[in-house]
């Protein structure tokens, strides 16, 4: 397929996977500059990997981080002028209508629209007008919302499908939460299909922005190992509603 | 709604705003990928003190270096020039600090093995599926190499095997790999 001889896809394959050095290293950038036909072999290369990037637990930064990053930026460009903040949008209905132009093409519309009904269902027919006070989308890893969790000040904290989840013979999904890396991710709960559920948090803290939840396929019966084994549907980070 | 969809709607449209000094761009790709990042360099870096310090560089370069993007995947190219820094730190002359710094480690990703990493995959992703056409240790090379950044020798201490070993499996695993992948 590629156009490059097979010695240099190689050099341009480990380049993307990071295992070159010294001498290596130094080649392989010295083509990614120079050689257009490398730097398509590479392209492809570090694409077939990207997958992996995907299987990081994310981790939510400190605050400072992003004030570090912001002086730096400022000390970089220091005649750029940033654009000016629009309006804010009058709450959150008005938001998630906003950025319809971009759901729609990619026909997200409809799950965006199943979002806000269960966002406003769970909020209307369970618990009158009391919102959540932190929401979870879950997003599937080619970015669709296919769940959301919403977790109440009372404490209970409920799973909401957006999509259907095709389950194997023989397997069911479990759902897991991460509140901190010490403990790593804990099952809160297990179903056959994707349907509304409770979650259980038992012995741990309420949930907190920047939690994590995910839905893995594990084998009939739940994870063998008590961590999840099987691969990931849809994961989401806490944010506090407004 | 996040600042990228409401503003920018795709992450190239952000990366181009970048380029034209829009500061707000790189505040919605911050909050976008910042969190996925960070937890890529942390598997790298062990250290979350590092792996911080590296993703800010990260950000400082991709708005640098912003006007070069050309075209393609925006969220590949955010991710290369994290890795890149990553690998560099781990190379480099950083090395010796690494081991005279007695910080503490963070522990899960010393717990995550290349099985679980493998079992995180996608069904759907071709990676994962290729990947499975590999003898266990083969995976596991490709896997680690990747995810923790490993040197050939590194992997070789790692798994006890001897260094040429691991080069010609390394060099076979990726042939096939592209065999399968096209």
């Amino acid at each position: 397929m590629s156009e490059i001889p097979e010695e240099l896809d190689l050099i341009a394959a480990e380049f993307a996977l990071g295992t070159l050095e010294g001498a290596d290293k130094a080649r392989a950038e010295a083509l990614e500059a120079a050689d257009p036909a490398f730097r398509v072999a590479l392209a492809g290369w570090r694409a077939k990997f990207a997958a992996l990037d995907e299987t990081a637990i994310p981790l939510t930064p400190p605050p400072q981080l992003w004030e570090r990053i912001e002086a730096g930026v400022a000390e970089a460009a220091p005649a750029k002028t940033p654009a000016g903040r629009h309006n804010p949008p009058s709450g959150w209905i008005a938001q998630v209508w906003a950025s319809l132009s971009f759901w729609r093409p990619l026909g997200l519309a409809g799950a965006l629209a199943s979002l806000m009904l269960a966002l406003a269902l769970s909020a209307a027919l369970n618990r009158g007008p009391i919102a959540p006070v932190y929401v979870a989308v879950l997003n599937t890893g080619d970015g669709r919302a296919a769940a959301v969790v919403n977790a109440f000040a009372d404490g209970t904290v409920e799973l909401i499908p957006l999509e259907r989840i095709d389950v194997p013979l023989g397997r069911i999904i479990e759902v897991w939460t991460l509140q901190t890396r010490e403990r790593g991710p804990v099952s809160i709960g297990r179903m056959d299909q994707a349907r509304r559920m409770k979650l259980d948090l038992k012995d741990l803290s309420r949930p907190d922005a920047n939690h994590l939840f995910e839905l893995t396929l594990e084998p009939a019966g739940g994870s063998p190992t008590g961590k999840p084994t099987g691969p990931i549907l849809m994961k989401g980070l806490t944010a506090r509603s407004i | 709604m996040s600042l990228l969809t409401t503003r920018y709607e795709t992450l190239e449209a952000a990366l181009r705003a970048c380029a034209g000094g829009d500061r707000l761009a790189l505040r919605a790709l911050y909050e976008q990928e910042a969190a996925q990042m960070l937890g890529v360099a942390i598997r790298m870096l062990k250290r979350r003190a590092l792996a911080e310090e590296v993703l800010q560089d990260a950000f400082l370069a991709i708005w640098n270096n912003a006007g070069r993007y050309q075209s393609g995947n925006a969220r590949g190219w955010m991710y290369t020039i994290l890795r890149n820094r990553a690998l560099n730190v781990l190379r480099g002359e950083a090395r010796t600090e690494l081991i005279e710094d007695f910080e503490q480690f963070d522990q899960p990703s010393a717990d995550e093995t290349p099985e679980d990493i493998m079992s995180r995959l996608s069904d759907e992703s071709a990676l994962k599926r290729c990947l499975k056409l590999l003898d266990a240790a083969r995976q596991k090379i490709v896997v680690l190499a990747y995810t923790e950044g490993l040197s050939h020798g590194e992997i070789a201490a790692k798994l006890g095997v001897p260094l040429g070993t691991i080069k010609s499996w390394l060099r076979r695993s990726l042939l096939s790999l592209k065999a399968c992948m096209g």
